[in-house]
């Protein structure tokens, strides 16, 4: 935000591009009021506001909102542990790419979703179910790209290591981790999207509270507003945790920003 | 020679060891199965058309799902790498829509087209219509600057500055970008199969689950597991046919 | 194995050496690299190393470094056998982007050096401070890499070789490719730093003019397979100066030498 103040011709632009969207919001509204599609299917962007305005007032959509944002939490948080711990293993050791790469690359393609129905099978529509359906899927973005990170380290700098005469540990802890620093942000970039996604099957299928059940719900007894309500609200939640993921980013990475 | 099997020891192993704990404890269970039943499942569930029905459904509903989000991807993303007013005026709609993360559109797709290929397809559209457009307008905006001064030097039309010029220099990263949005098209439409949609792979294992069958079940993961894998090679092999190591970029969404 | 067998027999490197080869071969993934290598460095000389492109002379140095290891033969420093890197011989390497840690500030690469060495952290910031003043970089200690010149990046890597106070400096073309100016007064300061630390340098380039103006010593190498061939003792008055020293007639005579032997080694 700061660097879009400091230069007036991006805050004009920005200031212009935010009336095109609400323009796009106009277009809606408007194919609301002439009832092109019912508003049984469709509500206008006053009705979702309202809706929106409303849930937040009573303090059940907060409610719902703080369990989807935890259990999205949770599962990223897990995953991103075990991804970048087993990862790093990998990646340090020749060996170990060689007997695990080709599995590994077998599962990458795999949609993560598929193991919903095995950890139906295995733990029921419960809780635990849900954040093992998250942490699994958002586990192999980052277990991937940690991977790549760990094993990309420049050739030079294992010499300099060496010449240096630093311990195992200090190439680990000096060298390769800060080296798989940016694969490991893209991975957990990724990894968070993966979560909301996952988030949202997992509390549809497992009907536990949260905002996709409650979509599912709305959706069900055709309270249109409910529902877009509650998908603006996801479309927030991506939002903000994206923009958070970019600060973590361009704090953490500010070594390759040019001078 | 050694080392080209040492990648099959650890699946391989894991196969055999839970083989035979599965014998051991003589397993009778409904959420997991043994290797070996789960392979005369596959087998059956292939001679009699089951799989590769599910699975025409799922590669269909992807594929058009794909074809839609690809054309507005690509025309979007052209516009908006060429003509940087554009991309201005839009980067708020675009920040503000491209966070929606695609299945909890779901109920909103049901509630709109009801179940069936319609919603699956919308919601694949969505889903591979943002890899596209961001990474064809980064494409684009890439371009040699001298490219683009040698077309207006050569006095071509907008079309032919696009057809001639713009798009082939583009094209391998568009590859790139169709390639990851085929990951995508596959991933969603697997997703919203078994969230809700009664067709394809899908759904195909929620009602293996359902009707405790882990065996098919679990042959059917490792079936879309196999689809998956053969999609991403097939294109990775296309890939460096045509482009070599002009698209040898891994791009990141 | 045989060939260590065969260099077990006492040979015991001149005393006065801190540097000796003995017919050291190196091959490299079969292919031989270097031949008969018969070399000694005097403790605190300055020995350039000349000779076309693929004559070996990244492995000669690399063999001192400890990053290779002789096919044949041996490499002895200060009398024991070389048998992998020491922190006493500090690298400064040609491609100073790739040998940088791009994720730490100058004062955190050269902070690299002085961790290895296991320098408490108390003692770290004057020491970095000293260094970096050294190498004229004090006032961008908290620039990042990427945000510096190629000849500063340079510099850096050089104060973080000081940092090791190694006993030799081994230098793989560390200018060649920096600008001519830069590379001027990178060579001076090169020469002050080393005359001030009293240390032994090794300088690989491809630049004649660069090698007189620096070495006591010039040795000149042939390729396929590498060896060295000749040796330029540098009989010129110190301190160099950039402009007068090569105006120096013996500097034009061994100026003159050198390029016929290159022109030779190259047809």
């Amino acid at each position: 935000m700061k660097r879009l103040f400091r230069n007036p011709g991006r805050f004009i632009r920005f200031i212009l591009s935010f009336f095109v969207g609400a323009f796009f919001i106009y277009l809606w509204q408007l194919c609301a009021d002439l009832r092109l599609v019912s508003p049984v299917f469709l509500p206008g962007p006053d009705r979702a506001w309202a809706a929106l305005v409303n849930g937040l007032m009573r303090g059940e959509l907060g409610h719902q909102i703080l369990g989807t944002v935890e259990r999205m939490l949770y599962g990223w948080v897990l995953a991103s542990l075990l991804g970048v711990a087993l990862g790093a293993m990998i990646g340090i050791s020749k060996v170990a790419r060689e007997y695990l790469t080709p599995t590994l690359d077998w599962i990458r393609p795999m949609p993560a979703s598929a193991i919903v129905p095995v950890a139906i099978s295995l733990l029921g529509l419960t809780d635990a179910m849900v954040l093992a359906i998250i942490s699994f899927g958002a586990l192999w973005p980052m277990l991937l790209a940690t991977v790549h990170g760990f094993a990309a380290v420049e050739p030079r700098l294992h010499e300099v290591s060496r010449a240096l005469g630093l311990s195992r540990w200090s190439v680990v802890w000096k060298i390769a981790l800060p080296n798989a620093m940016p694969d490991i942000l893209a991975g957990m970039r990724i990894g968070l999207t993966v979560s909301l996604i996952l988030t949202v099957v997992g509390e549809m299928l497992g009907s536990r509270d949260g905002l996709g059940f409650a979509i599912l719900l709305a959706a069900r007894s055709f309270h249109s507003a409910d529902l877009f309500a509650g998908v603006i609200l996801f479309g927030i939640i991506g939002y903000i945790s994206g923009q958070l993921m970019s600060l973590a980013e361009r704090h953490l990475l500010r070594w390759r920003q040019r001078g | 020679m050694t080392r080209k099997w040492r990648g099959a020891v650890v699946p391989v192993t894991l196969l055999v060891l839970a083989e035979i704990y599965c014998f051991a404890t003589n397993l009778e269970s409904d959420s997991l199965a043994r290797p070996s039943d789960i392979a005369v499942a596959a087998v059956q569930a292939l001679l009699d058309g089951e799989i590769l029905r599910s699975t025409a459904q799922t590669l269909w509903a992807a594929a058009a799902g794909l074809g839609i989000g690809f054309t507005i991807g690509l025309s979007v993303g052209v516009l908006l790498g060429l003509f940087a007013i554009f991309n201005d005026l839009m980067e708020f709609s675009i920040e503000a829509f491209r966070p929606i993360p695609s299945v909890a559109l779901i109920p909103v797709a049901m509630l709109l087209l009801g179940f069936g290929y319609g919603m699956e397809i919308s919601i694949v559209a969505f889903a591979t219509t943002w890899p596209i457009l961001i990474l064809t307008r980064a494409a684009i905006s890439g371009i040699e600057p001298r490219l683009i001064e040698v077309a207006r030097a050569l006095r071509f039309g907008l079309f032919a500055r696009i057809w001639k010029i713009v798009l082939p220099a583009a094209l391998p990263r568009i590859f790139v970008a169709l390639r990851l949005a085929i990951g995508v098209a596959l991933v969603v439409a697997v997703t919203v199969e078994i969230s809700s949609n009664p067709l394809g792979l899908g759904y195909a294992m929620m009602s293996a689950q359902q009707s405790l069958h882990p065996d098919l079940m679990f042959a059917l993961l490792f079936w879309t597991g196999l689809v998956g894998w053969a999609v991403n090679a097939g294109l990775l092999q296309l890939q460096r046919r045509f482009f070599g190591p002009a698209a040898a970029v891994e791009v990141l969404p | 194995m045989t060939a260590i067998v065969k260099n077990l027999q006492p040979r015991p490197p001149a005393s006065s050496n801190l540097i000796s080869f003995q017919g050291v071969d190196l091959e490299l993934a079969g292919r031989p690299i270097l031949e008969g290598i018969d070399l000694a460095i005097r403790p605190g000389e300055f020995l350039c190393v000349v000779g076309p492109s693929g004559c070996g002379k990244t492995s000669l140095l690399r063999l001192i470094a400890g990053l290779f290891l002789p096919t044949r033969g041996q490499v002895h420093y200060d009398g024991k056998l070389v048998t992998g890197p020491s922190r006493e011989l500090a690298i400064v390497f040609q491609d100073y982007g790739k040998a940088l840690l791009p994720w730490r500030t100058v004062a955190g690469n050269v902070s690299l050096a002085l961790e290895a060495m296991h320098v408490p952290r108390s003692e770290r910031a004057n020491r970095i401070a000293s260094l970096l003043a050294k190498v004229g970089l004090t006032h961008h200690a908290e620039k990042f890499p990427n945000q510096l010149s190629g000849g500063m990046q340079q510099r850096l890597q050089i104060a973080r070789c000081l940092a090791q106070e190694p006993k030799v400096l081994l230098m793989d073309e560390p200018f060649g490719a920096l600008d001519a100016i830069t590379r001027q007064t990178l060579q001076d300061e090169l020469l002050r730093i080393v005359a001030d630390s009293g240390a032994t340098a090794f300088f690989v380039t491809h630049d004649l003019e660069e090698a007189i103006y620096l070495g006591d010593r010039v040795i000149a190498m042939k390729a396929n397979p590498g060896r060295v061939t000749e040796t330029f003792e540098v009989d010129l008055p110190r301190p160099r100066d950039q402009l007068s020293t090569p105006e120096l007639p013996e500097f034009l005579r061994l100026r003159r030498a050198l390029f016929d032997f290159i022109k030779d080694a190259e047809a």
